[in-house]
């Protein structure tokens, strides 16, 4: 039965009050632990595709006639397009169209950023089209370029109005305090780069659209081409089956997709809009520098009384400034709490959401000064973080749908008791030592998203809901938890994603969010088809049926099929659903070389019910060695004065390689959030990259003394920390 | 010309010079099971092999590999590595897989059974961003060949 | 474009000189010509022209560094400096004459910026720009840092190489970019590298910092020599050519954001001796 209601739904942070159609969620959800399907580890069921090179991205897809498309994009961090002339490249060989500022969204004379785009063309071929570029007749006028994020605070170049948050009082805390620790941390910007850039196929078929591209939305995508070309959403077909990762960048559309969408329909033609690697790396989002001042204040038990941050997100030309204060007002039971948050409006490439924004970088911030202050108090650094546990929302809020960041705690003492023995492996020039650090997320996802399912004679299912699979394996998910609900082997369940023409709307696979808003959907649509097949079999059977022979009773259906439809329940109101977690790491550092190996890292998370171990335990190793890329060698670098990117290769801008990757153990809580919805399940693509950072430099402390700072820490960084722990050592023997 | 001799079959095709083997194979034979996304030997996600060798395609000029035997991962999709890939749960996206396993299976053809140093040092050129690394040294610990 | 395939040195020495890029394993010239650092129309393939064998103490200019980093006789410091160059792929397809004249890594050089002086300009933009990766040493017409490992062993080692020319230290291939003359190898128009004589050593390690474990340039390389009580060191990553530590590193003049790197060549040039015996 569905109804409409108001309800909060919530992605990466962002909470807004939307109106819902929904169905009851009548169902109970299983109990705790593994049960046939549901719980047991699963390989993926497209892996064969993927692996064997079967699977079609993108990038891989052709259709006759197709024309390819490159950009004209401000090779200046600032300037304006003073005089532009297409015509030269409209005549060069090869060439069928071109569109100009103003034509498609996302095409304008007024660049504020290297890589904004002006322009396009499309040629018979990528290098005729690369070549046309080159021929368009352009002026700019170069302007000086706002690069620095505090000159831009200092200026109020902002995006918005700073951001303040408080509770309590910040000066009362602290005078409240024994112990005060203020620093400085500053963290770098770094890109997605996932494999597949951020790529388009538009074609139109009669007055349908058809939208092929690497995404994390099809229906974002297919809502917002629809508005800007004026075209009704149902004229819009957006397709995507297989995308080589996103990571956040690819939410929604962007210029490529709304150039390849104008150049199709004004040829008629197939027009592919790909970016290249050097495209993706200067113009396609970044997760944005930070600098955080922060300051904590406790009492010598160890109870904060007080926890202050002004944070600096250098956000770029555009884009969300991220909630970097998030960990700050959320993780730790703390009276006194401001936050002021400026996003700094520069002339550099927009950020765009990377795998928990502002979380990543604001838990590296807190999570160092706790253990700053936590040596100050001379306490153990994992009891100071058990002595601020928040048992409600901190500040007297509402209560949590589910948390067992306690539990987490406890499954981190055997890891955390590593310690001595860690240290004891000390030589002279390696420094090993421990860390830890507490994390704080979303991911209870939330309404609206619907499935579909279909039962035959042969006994099998197929699932249909128009989502995407970004490499996290959810359509394994949906697959379990659909054989689980109808009772039939995970095998015979088919899973069918990623075309909004063929299924019905699903939400985007960001903020952490698909496994816990379409399960739900799927569970209720494969639950509505069993009712069905009960009640078949009462009609059949003539009794209530509870060890019905499914495949015997299906075999009657001939071409007739069950169909059942699900949708996500209401969030749980009055409750906040979060997901929590702490990760240990060990590191070895070389004292003289400045050289930082991490050689382990158990992570503790508690995200409600698991679906897939073995799904899940891929999530976590991949936000770690995420990062661990992000701690130790990701930088995005852009010369001072010109604001142009320098790092565009894959050999400057440093990914971690397999030899990077330390020992990873992952323990998940796997207890089913009882509020939340038929499954309890909660996300889990986010939580495991957010302790990282904070936990290896908190290890590096342990090992050496040096306090870094900021990220990446490279053997400059490490360097500088380990000299400045030496005066340190130096000054306080000296005062003996 | 060039004739390329790919996963046991020849093609004799037209090619301006300069046509990179990875283009050749895509864009023009239709194995679009190697990747393409670096496009200057960076990543590792174009890897093939060209006489059992581990070879960057995007960077190969197609008239370079005449006469030697080049194979992709069509031609590898029955190697028992690939199961081990798929059991050990060794594909995220899945981008960079198939350059993953074709590296992988020129590492097991010299080294059936490699340590996991030689393991991490012998596929330190394919780059997953998705972070897939523990399980891809998992699957070539376990492979039955 | 044209690919010409000379079936022997006499009629490759009838090409032009100059005509046409000479094309080996391609996994430098390849992306160059990409990038239109490189512009030709014509492609040399001397691949089949150039030695790639290994025997006792020469080494074919063609030999992949796999083939030179999986051979017993081969001096340890450029077994090593193989092993931890570029990826297992590049280390496969790139031979080993094309790994010692390789461009620099400058990322003001490799996205063409015409003010930079290795492209005719007058500045270094490194020298008031970003900088980290650069050169602490002879820095001060170019900061580019050269970024062969094999270079450093190979100078350390005394190599000499055969040229269809000449012979020379390889040393001398080498020479810092000037205001008359920015090139930084000093091989002629048309002259091919063909074999690298590498005389034994009685000891020789390379040691090598990186941004990450693999697949990385160095950040410092450092190849030590030893020969009965001669001790020979050159660096990688520290000067615009492989530089001979003969106590120059005291000289050195590093930009502020590379100062880090003499302290990591000191402490790799000690530990390295050390390890010499």
């Amino acid at each position: 039965m569905a109804r409409l209601i108001r309800s909060e739904k919530e992605v990466e942070g962002r909470v807004e009050e939307v109106w819902l159609v929904v169905d009851e969620d009548a169902l109970d959800q299983w109990p705790a632990g593994p049960r046939t399907v549901v719980g047991r580890p699963t390989a993926r069921q497209d892996a064969y595709a993927r692996a064997r090179g079967e699977a079609r991205f993108t990038a891989d897809l052709h259709f006759p006639g197709m024309l390819h498309a490159a950009v004209l994009r401000s090779p200046f961090a600032r300037a304006r397009v003073v005089r532009l002339d297409l015509a030269p490249a409209l005549a060069a060989p090869g060439v069928r169209a071109a569109v100009g500022p103003g034509e498609a969204p996302g095409l304008s004379r007024e660049c504020e950023h290297q890589g904004a785009a002006v322009a396009a063309v499309c040629a018979d071929t990528f290098q005729q089209a690369r070549a046309a570029l080159a021929r368009v007749e352009v002026t700019w006028e170069e302007l000086e370029p706002l690069l620095d994020p505090d000159e831009a605070v200092a200026r109020g170049s902002l995006l918005e109005e700073p951001r303040r948050r408080e509770r309590g009082s910040l000066e009362r805390g602290l005078a409240e305090a024994d112990v005060v620790v203020e620093a400085t941390y500053r963290t770098q910007t770094v890109l997605h780069n996932a494999l597949e850039t951020h790529q388009t196929i538009c074609r139109v078929e009669g007055d349908v659209l058809e939208v092929y591209t690497s995404t994390q939305y099809v229906w974002g995508v297919r809502a917002r081409v629809a508005s800007a070309l004026g075209l009704p959403p149902d004229k819009v077909r957006v397709v995507c089956e297989y995308m080589g990762g996103g990571f956040g960048a690819k939410n929604g559309p962007d210029d490529a997709t709304f150039v390849a969408a104008v150049l199709a329909r004004r040829t008629g033609r197939p027009v592919r809009c790909m970016l290249t690697r050097r495209e993706e790396m200067v113009a396609a989002g970044n997760r944005n520098a930070t600098i955080q001042r922060l300051v904590a204040g406790a009492r010598s038990d160890g109870t904060l009384t007080a926890l202050g941050g002004e944070y600096v997100n250098a956000v770029g030309a555009s884009g969300w400034n991220a909630m970097i204060e998030g960990p700050m007002l959320m993780l730790y039971e703390c009276p006194n709490v401001r936050t002021t948050t400026y996003g700094a409006k520069l002339n550099l490439p927009p950020a765009r959401a990377f795998r928990a924004p502002g979380f990543v970088e604001g838990t590296f911030g807190l999570e160092c000064l706790l253990d700053e202050l936590a040596a100050r108090l001379e306490l153990d650094p994992l009891e100071l973080r058990r002595r601020n546990h928040a048992d409600r929302e901190p500040g007297g809020g509402k209560p949590y749908s589910s948390k067992e960041l306690a539990e987490c705690y406890r499954r981190a003492e055997p890891h955390w008791a590593r310690r001595d023995e860690v240290r004891a492996r000390s030589t002279a020039t390696v420094k090993r030592g421990v860390g830890l650090a507490s994390q704080v997320w979303f991911g209870g996802g939330g309404p609206p998203s619907y499935a579909w399912i279909r039962v035959g004679s042969d006994a099998r299912a197929t699932v249909v809901t128009a989502m995407q699979d970004v490499g996290t394996g959810t359509k394994t998910t949906m697959a379990m938890v659909a054989a689980e609900e109808l009772g039939i082997p995970v095998e015979h369940v088919t899973v069918a994603v990623g075309d909004s023409l063929r299924g019905p709307y699903a939400t985007l696979s960001a903020g952490s969010s698909t496994t816990s808003s379409i399960a739900p959907a799927v569970r209720a649509a494969a639950a509505d088809a069993k009712r069905q097949i009960l009640d078949m079999a009462r009609d059949r059977y003539g009794e209530d049926v509870a060890e019905l022979d499914l495949a015997e009773l299906l075999s009657l259906l001939g071409d007739a099929q069950i169909l059942g439809t699900g949708s996500r329940g209401p969030n749980p109101a009055g409750m906040t659903v979060l997901t929590f977690g702490v990760q240990v790491a060990e590191v070895a550092v070389d004292v003289e070389t400045g050289e930082v190996t991490v050689e382990r890292i158990a992570a503790i998370h508690d995200v409600g019910r698991v679906i897939n171990p073995l799904g899940a335990s891929s999530q976590v190793e991949g936000g770690i060695v995420q990062g661990i890329g992000h701690t130790l060698s990701e930088e995005r670098l852009v010369d001072p004065r010109l604001g142009q990117v320098l790092t565009t290769t894959l050999d400057a801008y440093r990914m971690p390689t397999i030899a990077d990757v330390p020992e990873i153990v992952t323990e998940l809580v796997d207890a089913p959030d009882p509020q939340l919805g038929n499954l309890g399940a909660k996300g889990i693509g986010e939580p495991p990259i957010i302790p990282v950072a904070a936990a290896i430099a908190n290890a590096i402390r342990d090992a050496t003394g040096a306090d870094v700072r900021s990220l990446p820490i490279t053997r400059e960084e490490m360097l500088r920390a380990l000299a400045e722990a030496r005066e340190r050592t130096r000054g306080a023997a000296a005062a003996v | 010309m060039p004739e390329l001799l790919v996963n046991g079959d020849r093609y004799a095709l037209e090619l301006p010079v300069g046509t990179s083997l990875a283009e050749a194979l895509r864009e023009r034979i239709g194995l679009t099971g190697t990747k393409v996304a670096c496009n200057e030997g960076h990543c590792g996600a174009c890897t093939v092999l060209v006489d059992g060798q581990p070879t960057l395609a995007c960077i190969t000029l197609a008239h370079r590999v005449e006469g030697r035997e080049v194979t992709t991962i069509e031609g590898l999709r029955d190697h028992p590595l690939v199961d081990a890939f798929v059991r050990a749960d060794a594909v995220q996206c899945g981008f960079c897989t198939p350059g993953q396993i074709v590296s992988a299976v020129a590492l097991v053809t010299s080294s059936p059974h490699p340590s996991p140093d030689e393991i991490r040092h012998r596929m330190a050129g394919n780059l997953c961003r998705c972070g897939t690394y523990p399980k891809i040294e998992e699957a070539i610990r376990t492979w039955h060949g | 474009m044209e690919l010409l395939r000379p079936s022997s040195l006499d009629e490759l020495a009838a090409v032009e000189p100059g005509r046409g890029a000479f094309l080996a394993g391609g996994t430098e010239l390849v992306p160059l010509l990409r990038d239109g650092l490189v512009e030709t129309e014509t492609l040399v393939d001397v691949a089949g022209l150039v030695p790639a064998g290994i025997e006792g103490t020469r080494i074919g200019a063609g030999a992949t560094l796999a083939a030179v980093e999986a051979d017993a006789r081969v001096p340890d410091a450029l077994r090593e400096a193989c092993r931890l160059a570029a990826s297992p792929q590049l280390r496969a397809m790139g031979s080993i004459g094309g790994n010692l004249l390789q461009a620099t890594r400058c990322w003001y050089w490799r996205l063409g910026y015409r003010q930079c002086r290795l492209h005719g300009g007058d500045r270094c933009l490194a020298a008031d720009g970003e900088h980290r990766e650069h050169a602490v040493v002879a820095n001060d017409f170019c900061a580019s840092a050269h970024p062969s490992d094999v270079a450093a062993a190979l100078v350390a080692l005394g190599a000499t190489v055969c040229t269809t020319r000449r012979d020379l230290p390889v040393r001398d291939l080498y020479r810092l970019p000037t205001e008359e003359d920015r090139r930084t190898t000093t091989l002629e128009p048309g002259e091919l590298l063909l074999v690298l004589d590498v005389p034994p050593a009685d000891a020789s390690v390379y040691l090598k910092a990186m941004d990450r474990k693999r697949w990385s340039f160095p950040l410092v390389g450092v190849a030590a020599v030893r020969r009965g009580d001669e001790t020979t060191v050159a660096l990688a990553g520290v000067a615009p050519v492989p530089w001979l530590d003969d106590g120059s590193l005291d000289a050195a003049t590093p930009l502020p954001g590379t100062a880090y790197k003499l302290e990591l060549a000191r402490v790799l040039v000690e530990r390295a001796l050390a390890k010499l015996g």
